[in-house]
């Protein structure tokens, strides 16, 4: 297996108020204002990815309540508050915040009346405000979270961006990864990691990062450690690039089948996540770092609809189904070109 | 496939020297060699994935050994451990 066992791990467990708050408003770029208990947001914790509205709790329903999620209040939520009686309107609200919820977020520009907002601040709830409309806040929400709480997983190869399709070269120690992924960075390829690839499962694409520490680190055999950003600048280096497909390099072995065709697509599955897999059998005077090229090429043209194996084969079939009409011998490819003999 | 659970000793941690150490020990086997840590599964035969755990002195990482001589390599890097990776 090119990719050996591998366990996800959830990125985070858990994440602070504070932190997501700050991220909202830093990286999100979401305007939120506090309304109710800010001091609280160190100590609050999500733990769900998952957004709740709580229409149903509001009613006064509180069975299968899910307090542990956010909160979101939006026009119905506020509107539906605003149509009861003060005294139900307190009851009702108190009643939720008895849970420990992590925190209320009123979006579309929601606001709600000061006495309930003190009672959030009593009983230590924080609560925010942003003017950013319902569904709209929840997608950006939900988008943050599913990345904060993204399985991950760390895999041993070189990740490349080759014209732009993500490429991880996997194979054993020393069979030269480094060197390949080196060759790609000085034909003016981009590196996203060596050695240490962390994969991040994300709406069922994976993306591939280097970690904190090796980034843009290379170990090359002999040599040492190098350091491609410094070496060969910038424009040689990216944060992440969706993985798009696995190269794995062997060392030739005659009993090792070899796809001659390419008709048949071999994948791997990295986290449930399916992607192209194609074995690479290596021997001198192979030169891997242009068959990555069109490895990449050659997947640039499927994408495009271009399958260069079904296209011959299309193309044998039809001769194949027209030979029973008339038995020609085998034709060349030009019939007539006039007087051309170069 | 054998496993065993070890502590680094050595103040300074699995910094870049010990870490080159261990790794050119394990490259003398033939067995495969992964370190498990936070969760993940290193290649204990990359050192930018044995430097990337960045284990300081008491940190704690299960070894995993695969292969013909699993045995030997393991008693080797289990020793290293115990050496402090011969620091001194």
């Amino acid at each position: 297996m090119p990719i050996g066992p591998h366990t996800p791990v959830p990125r985070k467990e858990r994440i602070s108020v504070d932190f997501l708050i700050e991220s909202l408003r830093k990286v999100v770029l979401i305007e939120l204002d506090s309304c109710a208990a800010p001091e609280q947001c160190a100590e609050r914790y999500v733990e769900d990815r998952e957004l709740h509205r709580p229409g149903l709790a509001l009613a006064g329903y509180l069975k299968l309540f899910s307090y542990q999620r956010i909160q979101i209040l939006g026009n119905t939520e506020c509107e539906y508050l605003s149509n009861m009686t003060a005294a139900e309107r307190q009851e009702r609200f108190s009643a939720i915040l008895d849970y420990t919820i992590p925190v209320i977020f009123l979006t579309s520009g929601n606001n709600l009346p000061d006495n309930l907002l003190l009672l959030a601040q009593e009983k230590r709830i924080p609560v925010f405000r942003t003017p950013v409309e319902t569904t709209k806040f929840m997608f950006i929400l939900r988008d943050f979270l599913e990345d904060q709480f993204a399985s991950q997983t760390i895999v041993h190869g070189s990740m490349v961006d080759v014209y732009g399709i993500g490429i991880l070269i996997t194979g054993k120690s020393g069979i030269g990864k480094s060197e390949v992924a080196l060759d790609l960075i000085e034909r003016g390829h981009r590196l996203v990691s060596d050695d240490v690839v962390v994969l991040t499962k994300k709406n069922n694409i994976l993306l591939a990062a280097s970690t904190d520490m090796n980034k843009h680190f290379m170990e090359i055999r002999g040599l040492g450690i190098v350091d491609v950003m410094s070496m060969f600048g910038i424009r040689s280096v990216r944060y992440q690039k969706r993985l798009e497909v696995v190269v794995d390099l062997y060392l030739w072995d005659k009993s090792i089948k070899v796809n001659r065709t390419g008709l048949d697509k071999e994948f791997v599955s990295v986290m449930d996540v399916k992607v192209p897999l194609i074995r690479l059998p290596i021997s001198p005077g192979k030169n891997i770092t242009v068959i990555a090229e069109v490895i990449a090429m050659n997947h640039l043209l499927q994408h495009y609809g271009y399958d260069a194996a079904r296209a011959l084969q299309e193309k044998i079939n039809q001769k194949i189904a027209r030979k029973n009409i008339d038995r020609d011998k085998i034709s060349r490819a030009v019939d007539y070109f006039e007087g051309d003999f170069e | 496939m054998i496993k065993r659970t070890v502590k680094v000793k050595n103040a300074a941690g699995l910094h870049t020297r010990p870490a080159a150490v261990l790794v050119q020990c394990a490259s003398e086997f033939e067995s495969e060699f992964f370190i498990h840590m936070y969760g993940y599964r290193i290649n204990g035969k990359s050192i930018l994935g044995v430097m990337t755990l960045a284990a300081d002195q008491g940190s704690e990482m299960e070894l995993e050994l695969d292969g013909p001589d699993e045995k030997e390599a393991l008693q080797a890097i289990v020793r290293l451990f115990e050496n402090e990776f011969d620091e001194n």
